[in-house]
């Protein structure tokens, strides 16, 4: 059985200078894989350009075996329908009620009535423990609230594939924990495939299935929590220690 | 050299920037809620300077004009002449220039702001179409709304005159309504009214174009900001210099068959 996404040689550029090459990698459906390592090193890129939204210099993805950059508009926008993103800074849509950002891919999707829209609003926003902010505004929550209601979002469509970048970036270690559980119980409720960026290790070791480390241009896939603490790798000995000696001293 | 080439790198996305709002328009649906709001907000949020400053222009091309024509005796002109000057040159200019600070400014911002705030990834990642979804009903709406703001400039300059006529010149608004229909034909207000078309597809165009291509966090929308300005009146400036060029072209091909 193929893999559901699989990136292959992937390639990025910035203004001639290489942030990426030779990335492979392949997410099985239902797996959760994290991406951890240094800022910088094109992590989120990585996983922008598996969501669909940046197109490599190098490289391809496929879904199910489709080329997601290839492929024509209305294919793509089937795709995507079928994939989930919660973005770093959220990406909320500051003109838009909490309840509207919900509705709006909902609305999109242009196959449910006003009443079932509403119900699958009331529905997500509970799953995510915030009913009462369904008419304020995303200015008017807090940050947790905040990343709390992306993850509604991102989940209107019941997609197959969801994509975090960074779920717990800016929240205190608490509500960090409470993000990652409401993610993780969501995943099994739904069994959905999940694709996560962190550099919390704590929080990569609650979410993964498998961990891979962006570094150096490259992807080391670690493997499992036990297996990724027991990596010979030098610099994913440091980055999960946090030593500051260590060839990674140099990076940033 | 670099500078000319970075320009028609621009001119050029611009316009592959505008093949695709069209196509994405083409493809519809129209998403005729979102052309409403926006033509509703734009129309009321610059009604009043448009207004204004059409209210003005046509009082200084009187003042201008009374200066002028008053050597010659010729004063009962002054009404027809103020007027076929405005609607057909000034008028549109000004007005368009007012509206790019205004409409041109505060969409590129928005926009820009959207775009580095990632939510127009965020809506191509809920399986929406940007251009289809924020950008054409902008395009749309302030095209619609500029031109019926632009006309309305128009009609508030002849006000301008007629009440300029009447305090600073002397005239009153009878005779200064007067040689208005037969100096002010046709072809002048099909002139001036194509011209503010114009001016707003051009204002339009930009604006779109430079907020949604937005880069690097609030320094890139303030730039976009700027870009946007600078843009905008010099292509409103040679926009007006083309439909003046065509327009002669057109009128004297016509007159001569």
């Amino acid at each position: 059985m193929s893999s559901l996404i699989q990136v292959q040689d992937l390639g990025f550029e910035f203004e001639g200078k290489t942030l990426l090459s030779g990335i492979h990698l392949e997410v099985q459906r239902g797996e959760s894989v994290v991406l951890i390592g240094p800022s910088g090193e094109g992590k989120s890129v990585l996983l922008k350009a598996m969501a669909g939204i940046l197109e490599p210099t190098a490289g391809q993805v496929l879904v199910e075996n489709k080329n997601l950059y290839t492929a024509t508009f209305t294919e793509r926008t089937q795709i995507m329908r079928r994939m989930g993103m919660l973005f770093q800074k959220n990406a909320l849509f500051d003109s838009l009620s909490c309840g509207e950002n919900i509705a709006f891919p909902l609305r999109e999707a242009a196959q449910y009535t006003e009443a079932e829209i509403q119900a699958k609003v009331d529905f997500f926003l509970n799953e995510v423990g915030i009913s009462h902010a369904k008419e304020l505004f995303p200015d008017e929550i807090s940050g947790g609230m905040q990343k709390r209601l992306g993850i509604a979002r991102a989940l209107a469509l019941n997609p197959e594939v969801i994509f975090y970048d960074d779920p717990t970036a800016g929240l205190d270690p608490i509500t960090s924990r409470k993000i990652i559980d409401v993610i993780v119980r969501l995943q099994k409720e739904k069994g959905s495939t999940l694709v996560a960026i962190t550099n919390d290790m704590n929080r990569a070791y609650q979410l993964a299935g498998r961990i891979g480390m962006v570094v150096d241009g490259g992807l080391i896939v670690t493997g499992t929590e036990q297996e990724t603490k027991a990596h010979r790798d030098p610099r994913v000995h440091q980055f999960i220690t946090g030593d500051l000696n260590g060839p990674l001293t140099a990076v940033g | 050299m670099r500078k000319l080439i970075e320009i028609i790198d621009d001119i050029g996305g611009g316009l592959l920037f505008l093949r695709d709002v069209f196509r994405s328009g083409a493809r519809g649906p129209w998403r005729y809620d979102i052309i409403a709001e926006q033509i509703w907000k734009v129309t009321q949020q610059s009604f009043s300077t448009t207004a204004l400053a059409g209210f003005f222009v046509g009082a200084i091309m009187t003042v201008q004009f009374t200066m002028q024509i008053k050597e010659f005796g010729a004063l009962g002109y002054l009404g027809g002449l103020a007027t076929s000057g405005t609607i057909r040159e000034v008028g549109p200019l000004l007005i368009a220039f007012m509206l790019s600070g205004k409409v041109g400014a505060f969409t590129s911002a928005e926009l820009g702001t959207m775009r580095v705030t990632e939510q127009i990834d965020a809506i191509r990642c809920l399986g929406a179409n940007p251009l289809r979804e924020i950008i054409f009903p902008r395009f749309v709406g302030i095209v619609v709304s500029s031109f019926f703001l632009l006309a309305v400039g128009l009609v508030m300059s002849v006000a301008g005159g007629l009440l300029m006529g009447l305090v600073f010149s002397g005239i009153n608004p009878e005779e200064y309504l007067r040689h208005i229909p037969t100096i002010v034909s046709f072809p002048s207000i099909l002139s001036g009214l194509i011209k503010c078309l114009a001016f707003a597809l051009v204002l339009s165009s930009i604006c779109t174009y430079k907020g949604y291509t937005t880069t690097g966090g609030a320094k890139g929308v303030g730039r976009s900001v700027v870009n946007t300005a600078v843009a905008t009146m010099v292509g409103i400036v040679i926009m007006d210099w083309l439909t003046s060029y065509l327009g002669e072209t057109v009128l004297r091909m016509v007159m001569g068959s």
